[in-house]
């Protein structure tokens, strides 16, 4: 069999731009974990209503770049509160608590976006329609500025929590929570500010992603589910992990749906989790299993 | 129990606390007081309740009764950073030095504290690198790479960090070489002369007499005698009955 290298190249682009917006996606879901021990079922819901806030300024305001703005501030602060009211009561309790309360907030949000904007999917209309020709295809610019705008928040966080007085306060209380109290660290605000990081990441993926697909009130349930694999094959709250799973994953996937239906590429992340599960449970891209 | 009046007020004061871990009462109505600038010890055999004297004291157990006071005013249940940020420093037994971050980022955690300028940060920094230059050559490595006695002098120059007026020091010679054990009795002597109270845990029966003022005697959940150090020697008959084999 000849190997199709143009339809390669293709899927590794394709593969690199949804990679990207899965990294966004699932770097706030594992630092959630990494620091309270909460795995966030809302987070989709929080892509979702990103989505909705960036349909909703841009038709208002007719500026892509300010609803991208304005929805993630929005989400951080509702992931703020939805953090202090629900999660902040249930620190230190059995996971499973924690578990019951985000899902039950994911179902508040999902029907809470079905009752406010209707079951008609939504188009948030790109930024700028500029192609340029890949082999045969006439691809967007758009989808590669997403992929460089991904990388580039996901850059800004690293830098913060490696040099931010704020991200060595994230940092060790993810590391220590007893002790990072006894340092003087305001652990419950700590939470409650990197709650608030991840749901606006997760709203910064949805407005970006929002062009690709439509915007509905079920748009966060595959990401999640995707996310969730990404979070597990990276190493439960490992950061980098989970961004060169993400990145690893979707270029697995682009490249099945080279010969197999999309649809059944999905399974292909289905085996790499569940392989990971068997083999190296503390996550595929650590370098030493602890 | 009559405690020899310190002074006219009391820096901290622990008054009959009792502590529970689930269902397990540690601490029976602990009693004590530590005087400004003073060096107090804290002996008694094992798993009598001194480390959960100085967890209940930090806010990081959170006794069902009883009171403590910090310069005459409540602290019972504040939580542990409001009294990190009052001038409660802890270095607990296990040390608990956070592994993956720098021995710099692990200072950085007590010295970015809002109000204090960059010269006063610096002056702290100096003042502990001065004192223990292996964490100035070390700065940029991992705190899980320093060996225990160089994780030991972080954690102590760690709650230096917050300019404190009281240290809770557990066990910190613990496990550690000669070498290093009189260097921890050095950065004792220096808090001491800078006015910075301690609370010292310790098995180390010479070093606990020379390094404190008074010592209070542990049993079973509750203080059981007190003594001034000065009037106790290696061998005293008290020391035996708490702390004999
Ligand atoms: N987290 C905990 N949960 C339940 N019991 C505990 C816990 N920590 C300590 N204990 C128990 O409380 C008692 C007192 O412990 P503590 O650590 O205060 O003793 P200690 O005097 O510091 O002893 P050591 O000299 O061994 O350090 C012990 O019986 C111990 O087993
Ligand atoms: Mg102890």
């Amino acid at each position: 069999m000849e190997i199709p290298w143009d339809i390669i190249l293709i899927q590794t682009v394709n593969g690199l731009v949804t990679g990207m917006i899965l990294a966004l996606v699932a770097s706030g879901l594992t630092l959630i974990f990494g620091i309270m021990d909460v795995v966030n079922f809302a987070h989709g819901e929080l892509f979702m209503l990103g989505a909705y806030m960036g349909v909703v300024v841009l038709t208002t305001t007719g500026n892509f770049w300010l609803a991208l703005v304005i929805a993630v501030l929005i989400v951080a602060l509702l992931g703020a509160a939805m953090q202090i009211t629900t999660l902040r009561p249930l620190l230190g309790r059995d996971p499973l608590n924690t578990i019951l309360a985000t899902f039950g907030l994911s179902l508040v949000l999902q029907n809470y976006a079905l009752w406010q904007f209707g079951p008609v999917a939504r188009k948030i209309q790109e930024p700028f329609t500029g192609q340029f020709t890949l082999f045969y295809l006439q691809y967007p610019w758009y989808r590669i500025v997403i992929a460089v705008l991904s990388a580039a928040i996901i850059t800004g966080l690293y830098l913060f929590l490696k040099y931010g007085r704020y991200g060595i306060w994230i940092r060790a209380t993810t590391q220590d929570r007893v002790m990072a109290q006894a340092m003087g660290i305001p652990v419950p605000w700590v939470h409650t500010a990197v709650f608030a990081i991840g749901a606006g990441m997760a709203a910064a993926s949805g407005v970006l992603f929002g062009p690709l697909v439509g915007v509905n009130h079920a748009m966060g349930l595959d990401w999640v589910l995707k996310a969730f694999i990404v979070v597990v094959v990276g190493g439960m709250g490992n950061l980098g992990g989970s961004i060169a799973a993400a990145i690893f994953i979707s270029l697995l996937e682009a490249y099945a749906s080279i010969w197999v239906s999309p649809s059944q590429a999905i399974i292909v992340s289905s085996i790499v989790l569940i392989l990971t599960l068997l083999f190296r449970p503390t996550g595929l891209f650590v370098p030493t299993p602890k | 129990m009559s405690a020899p009046q310190t002074s006219p007020q009391p820096l901290v004061s622990v008054e009959g606390i009792h502590t529970y871990y689930g269902k397990s009462h540690i601490l029976h109505g602990v009693s004590l007081d530590i005087g400004p600038g003073e060096v107090v010890g804290l002996i008694g055999r094992n798993g009598v309740g001194k480390s959960t004297t100085l967890k209940s004291i930090m806010g990081l157990v959170s006794p069902s009764e009883g009171k403590i006071t910090f310069q005459g005013q409540a602290i019972t249940h504040q939580p542990p950073h409001k009294l990190a940020r009052l001038g409660i420093g802890y270095v607990p037994e296990d040390r608990r030095i956070f592994k993956l971050l720098t021995v710099m980022e692990n200072l950085r955690t007590g010295l970015d504290r809002a109000g204090v300028e960059d010269a006063r940060k610096q002056a702290l920094l100096d003042k502990v690198f001065a004192f223990f230059p292996v964490l100035a050559e070390r700065r940029r490595q991992a705190g899980g790479t320093l060996s225990g006695g160089e994780q030991q002098m972080l954690a102590i120059a760690r709650a230096m960090m917050l300019e404190p007026r009281i240290i809770l020091l557990d066990e910190p010679t613990e496990g550690l070489m000669p070498r290093m054990v009189s260097q921890i009795k050095e950065i004792i002597g220096v808090l001491h002369r800078d006015g910075v109270a301690i609370l010292l845990v310790e098995q180390n029966v010479p070093l606990t007499l020379e390094a404190c003022q008074r010592i209070y005697f542990m049993e079973k959940g509750v203080v059981r005698h007190h003594a001034i150090a000065s009037k106790l020697s290696v061998n005293d008959p008290v020391i035996h009955q708490y702390l004999g084999v």
